[in-house]
């Protein structure tokens, strides 16, 4: 037991998150699962192309969920936003990407 | 009829004659005007159409009647009384005043020409306009009307599309033989051609015959045509009342009145949220994160200590009180090992200095001393189904408490952990579900110990957790246990991602890997051991196929994925985890139930296997047939080959006794046969060497250990030779080893070396 803990520890300094983690969320639980496979899928597809990460998501939750989704996928960004309620969703991904999803029209 | 030029011919007439005709014609329009009037009330179409009251000029001169009857006689003359005979102009050219050039026309002088739209009614051209149904149609016609004409002016009228004819006005419908009304008729503009003279040629000639109008239907039936044809010709006369008098009818409906109705909706409810992402903040959160789920992880590994911990819901007291609890634990089992000490005073005095010293004068043989005897007082009553010395601490041991009384069987087990230090109670102990009928302790962590149990189970003990806990992992009862008894378990290398792994083997004919990933176990199944007993046809038909039940498993000490299986009905599989169908190897090893296989720790082709069939046999890898043979007497529960000498291994039966060869001292007999445990009521189970000790642990089935030590005569070391002083032990032991097999293997295996020990018997 002491020897497991000591190596997640040790670990700890290399260790790479690849889980999405939500930061901020008012979704249903649907909607919420739903953008949230998608930014992983999106952005393991396009590591090295936010801008069409973003679009993939938005695409696909416009045809989902009805238009005027706004997807914002980047790694140092601030923002401050109107949104209709339970739209929104803010997670981050990979340990380094920031993804925001909301839904304004 | 006649069409006239209206006037615009000017003769020069006399006043007095231009009055008679003005006069005239004054006469002959009353009379038309009454007459049209007759006519027109009989035409509804032109009801219309009101009596006209002529209009004079303000300054017109009043005539009175008995003037205007007056008969005034007026001649016209030829001889124009403004004509000037010789007019003179200044030429400039001259400068001098000339005669003027006069064109000379006979006796008439045109002043004014006029293109006229009359046409004489005899010339062709009217003749054609005729036959094309154009004029002399009256109102009253209407309908098919039949003209004779010639053919040829009939086809060329019809080419021509002919424009609609106006109306003329009411007063002039019918000029019946008037020629001052002007008809208007569009002429063609090819048949315009007329040149001036040529009209003021008809006009002269149409002068006189003014008054022959009653004569005109004469004329126009009076030049018969050549060829004369019937035809059909439709009335082209429009009956268009007046181009400029039309109206139009319309209606007005009501405009419905405009309505607007609207509604408006709350618009959906917004929010506004505004945040920052930065790499540190990201980072930070992950890691937050990952430290929680890091905890809950740790917390759902002991469930049921948890459960427990909730329930205590320490306070400040508590806490206290238990640390406090736990150094008066310590304290007290100092004082235990210190009274144990003791009273065990003479035992440890043995185990340290006492030999034997009848060894000195037995060459070849050697005995055993008992010592300390463990027993766990719950565990009275079950067998000691497996022990194993610890790796770590020489003076550590791990018993399992099962039973092998299988008409009997225990509801539970026991796993206990003894120290030599303390004979009277074990260091630690968990009572489990099962009855425990193996263990194995792991190398790489010595406090981690892997179980197998009766149900098929296999779990893995944490001997640092506290005792109240029990095992740490636990096989899934419903998905992956064994089906049957899991008969040996061993700790295998570390998977590629780091996890430790064991593998058991059961009596279900299955070698199981067992992953120990965080809070579970994950069950891979290696091989699956086949009978070559055919297929027996099962209760519905189906064909059942046999497993082998394996009994017992060895990995060879240097090739992680090479192992033995023995199987309980005498076979010795060597297997690989690489292939899960086939043996590497097969060997009928034995005719019982193969119990314990054991690697020599000096050579690794070399393994001891030990049978209910009394017998132990060495065998080499490769061959088929066992390089030694001993026959015990008795079902052989354990053999296990000494850390100390390439050529010493023990075995301990069921008749209670422990057998110790030295093959390099005596090939054919046992150099120690000790009685340990009375053969009447117990039986020796397994045995294990001290890694480092002169000792050796053996189980029995009541549920004691005996721990005996070994006379010197059994663990003589090597002499090195005089030649090479500086060789270590192990090449010794190793060359010792091989010198023995070299002897044995040449000549080939040879029969009469096991007869000859029975012979000797």
């Amino acid at each position: 037991m002491a020897e497991e803990g000591a190596a997640a520890g040790a670990a700890a300094e290399k260790v790479i998150h690849t889980y999405p983690l939500i930061r901020h969320c008012d979704m249903p639980e649907e909607m919420r699962i739903e953008a949230m496979e998608l930014s992983v899928t999106a952005c393991e597809k396009f590591s090295q192309n936010n801008e069409l990460a973003a679009r993939m998501v938005k695409e696909t939750l416009d045809k989902k969920f009805g238009p005027a989704f706004h997807v914002v996928v980047g790694e140092s960004y601030g923002f401050e936003i109107t949104y209709e309620c339970t739209t929104i969703c803010y997670m981050y991904f990979g340990g380094n990407q920031a993804v925001c999803i909301w839904k304004c029209s | 009829m006649s069409k006239r030029l209206p006037d615009i011919w000017r003769n020069k007439t006399s006043e007095k004659s231009i009055g008679l005709i003005l006069k005239k014609l004054r006469v002959s329009a009353q009379k038309e005007a009454t007459k049209s009037r007759a006519n027109l009330a009989e035409d509804e179409a032109l009801e219309w159409l009101k009596p006209r009251t002529l209009i004079k000029p303000d300054d017109q001169d009043e005539v009175p009647d008995a003037d205007l009857e007056e008969e005034v006689g007026r001649v016209l003359t030829t001889i124009n009384p403004q004509w000037v005979l010789d007019e003179v102009a200044y030429h400039y050219g001259q400068n001098r005043f000339a005669l003027k050039a006069k064109p000379t026309f006979g006796k008439a002088y045109p002043l004014y020409i006029y293109q006229g739209t009359a046409i004489r009614k005899d010339s062709d051209e009217a003749k054609a306009q005729i036959a094309a149904g154009y004029g002399m149609v009256g109102f009253d016609d209407a309908g098919p009307k039949r003209a004779k004409v010639k053919k040829s002016a009939a086809e060329e009228e019809e080419e021509e599309e002919p424009e609609p004819e106006p109306q003329p006005p009411p007063e002039e419908a019918k000029p019946e033989e008037d020629a001052v009304q002007e008809e208007e008729k569009p002429v063609p503009t090819e048949e315009a051609e007329a040149a001036p003279t040529e009209v003021a040629d008809e006009q002269a000639g149409d002068e006189g015959g003014e008054e022959a109008a009653g004569e005109e239907k004469e004329e126009e039936g009076g030049g018969p045509p050549p060829v004369e044809e019937v035809l059909d010709i439709k009335p082209r006369v429009k009956k268009l009342a007046n181009q400029f008098n039309f109206c139009e009818r319309a209606a007005l409906t009501y405009n419905n009145p405009r309505r607007s109705v609207d509604t408006q909706t709350i618009p959906p409810p917004r929010a506004n949220y505004g945040s920052t992402c930065l790499q540190s903040i990201i980072f930070d959160f992950y890691q937050e994160d990952y430290a929680k789920k890091m905890r809950e992880k740790e917390e759902e590994k002991p469930k049921r200590l948890r459960k427990k911990a909730a329930k205590h819901a320490k306070s400040e007291q508590q806490i206290h009180d238990e640390q406090l609890a736990q150094r008066i634990r310590e304290a007290w089992t100092i004082l235990e090992r210190l009274v144990n000490q003791n009273i065990y005073d003479d035992i440890a005095q043995d185990y340290r200095y006492w030999d034997d010293p009848s060894d000195e004068f037995r060459e070849g043989m050697g005995s055993l001393l008992p010592l300390w005897k463990f027993q766990f007082e719950p565990m009275r009553s079950h067998a000691v189904c497996d022990v194993q010395w610890n790796p770590h601490y020489q003076d550590l041991f791990a018993v399992a408490y099962g039973s092998l009384d299988f008409t009997n069987q225990q509801k539970n087990g026991c796993l206990c952990l003894y120290s030599i230090k303390n004979p009277a109670y074990p260091e630690y102990s968990v009572v489990t579900e099962s009855p425990i009928i193996c263990l194995d302790v792991y190398k790489e962590t010595p406090y981690l110990i892997c179980v197998g149990l009766y149900d098929g189970n296999v779990c893995v003990y944490n001997a640092q957790l506290t005792l109240e806990s029990s095992y740490q992992y636990k096989s899934d009862s419903v998905r992956d246990k064994h089906s049957n008894i899991v008969w040996e378990i061993r700790w295998g290398a570390r998977l590629i991602d780091g996890e430790a792994s064991f593998f058991s083997i059961s009596g279900d004919g299955r070698v199981v890997q067992w992953a120990v990933m965080p809070g579970e176990l994950q069950a891979t199944t290696i091989i699956t051991l086949r009978s070559n007993v055919p297929p027996i046809p099962g209760p519905d038909g189906t064909l059942l196929t046999v497993n082998s039940c394996g009994s017992c498993i060895c990995f060879h000490p240097e090739k992680a994925d090479i192992f033995m299986v023995g199987t309980e009905d005498g076979m010795i599989h060597t297997c690989s985890l690489k292939y899960n169908r086939n043996y590497v190897n097969s060997v009928q090893g034995h005719h019982m139930p193969v119990y314990r296989i054991n690697y020599n720790y000096f050579n690794n082709s070399i393994y001891a296997s030990c049978s209910g069939d009394w017998r132990v046999k060495i065998w080499e890898d490769g061959r088929d047939e066992p390089l030694f043979m001993f026959e015990l007497g008795s079902p052989v529960g354990d053999v296990k080959w000494a850390p100390y000498s390439s050529t010493v291994f023990a075995a301990c039966t069921a008749d209670g006794k422990v057998y110790v060869y030295d093959l390099n001292v005596n090939k054919y007999r046992p150099i120690c046969v000790q009685a340990v445990v009375s053969k009447k009521t117990k039986k020796l189970t397994r045995i294990d060497f001290n890694s480092r000790l002169p000792i050796v642990v053996c189980g029995d089935t009541k549920g004691t250990c005996h721990v005996v030590k070994l006379s010197p005569n059994l663990r003589v070391m090597c002499k090195p030779p005089k030649k090479a002083q500086s060789v270590d032990q192990r090449t010794l032991q190793i060359m010792k080893l091989d010198k023995l097999l070299s002897l044995v293997r040449d000549p080939p295996f040879q029969t009469g070396v096991v007869d000859e020990k029975f012979d000797d018997d």
